[in-house]
């Protein structure tokens, strides 16, 4: 079993009513399985699942990237600064 | 180069960013200021609020300070993004460039911000007079490197 801190932000965030989830899932686990768990367990992730990029460790990655223990993963959806 | 690029919460001093900037070796400085639009077609803004990865868009912003550097012959860069509320007029965001000509400071200063807005994890919620609010989204996710 591995375990994955999974960080929202803005819309995501307000939907889901986290900044942290905690992610628990039977490894190897790619990004893409783990973006199936999610959305599975919050509709509101589904919805934006579209145009979510995953960052793992502060850096942009595909989906298809493996994901290891603790590693921090963060769902971005496309973003608004400036 | 000499840069310094900063997330805070509260107002960004425009002049003080500028004074950084300042140096011989260059014959021009490029600044860019951000600021919260009050009217958008007929909705009016009461204040914007930011949320940001900060880790995240530290490294970000860092990565695209060096490209800058690598691309145009900057002397000092600076960027500096505001966190939390902004009211409207305030600054949101500066962004500066000194290099020795003016065409590559403006240049440089475009593809910072440019890039900052498709790229840096920082997101923009409008709170609407009428007391609507709304994440903005931007246009496509983020590329990958």
């Amino acid at each position: 079993m591995s375990t994955f801190p999974v960080l929202l932000f803005s819309v995501l965030k307000q939907k889901v009513g986290e900044a942290r989830l905690t992610i628990h899932l039977q490894g190897p686990v790619t990004g893409a399985a783990l973006l199936d768990h999610l959305e599975a367990r919050y509709p509101s992730i589904a919805e934006y699942r579209g145009v979510v990029r995953l960052a793992v460790n502060c850096e942009y990655v595909p989906e298809s990237v493996v994901l290891v223990e603790g590693d921090e993963v963060a769902l971005i959806t496309p973003v608004s600064g400036g | 180069m000499e840069k310094k690029i900063h997330l805070q919460q509260g107002a960004l001093d425009v002049a003080a960013a500028f004074s950084f900037l300042q140096t011989p070796k260059a014959g021009g400085v490029a600044l860019f200021v951000g600021t919260t639009r009050q009217w958008t077609g007929d909705r009016e803004t009461v204040r914007l609020e930011y949320d940001c990865y900060d880790a995240m868009a530290l490294r970000e912003l860092d990565m695209l300070a060096e490209e800058a550097g690598r691309r145009w012959p900057v002397e000092r860069l600076s960027v500096l993004h505001r966190l939390g509320v902004v009211p409207p007029a305030e600054a949101s965001v500066i962004v500066g460039v000194a290099t020795p000509h003016r065409a590559d400071a403006f240049e440089a200063c475009r593809f910072l911000i440019d890039t900052l807005k498709r790229q840096v994890p920082i997101w923009k919620r409008e709170v609407y007079a009428d007391g609507r609010t709304e994440w903005i989204d931007g246009t496509s996710p983020p590329a990958i490197r």
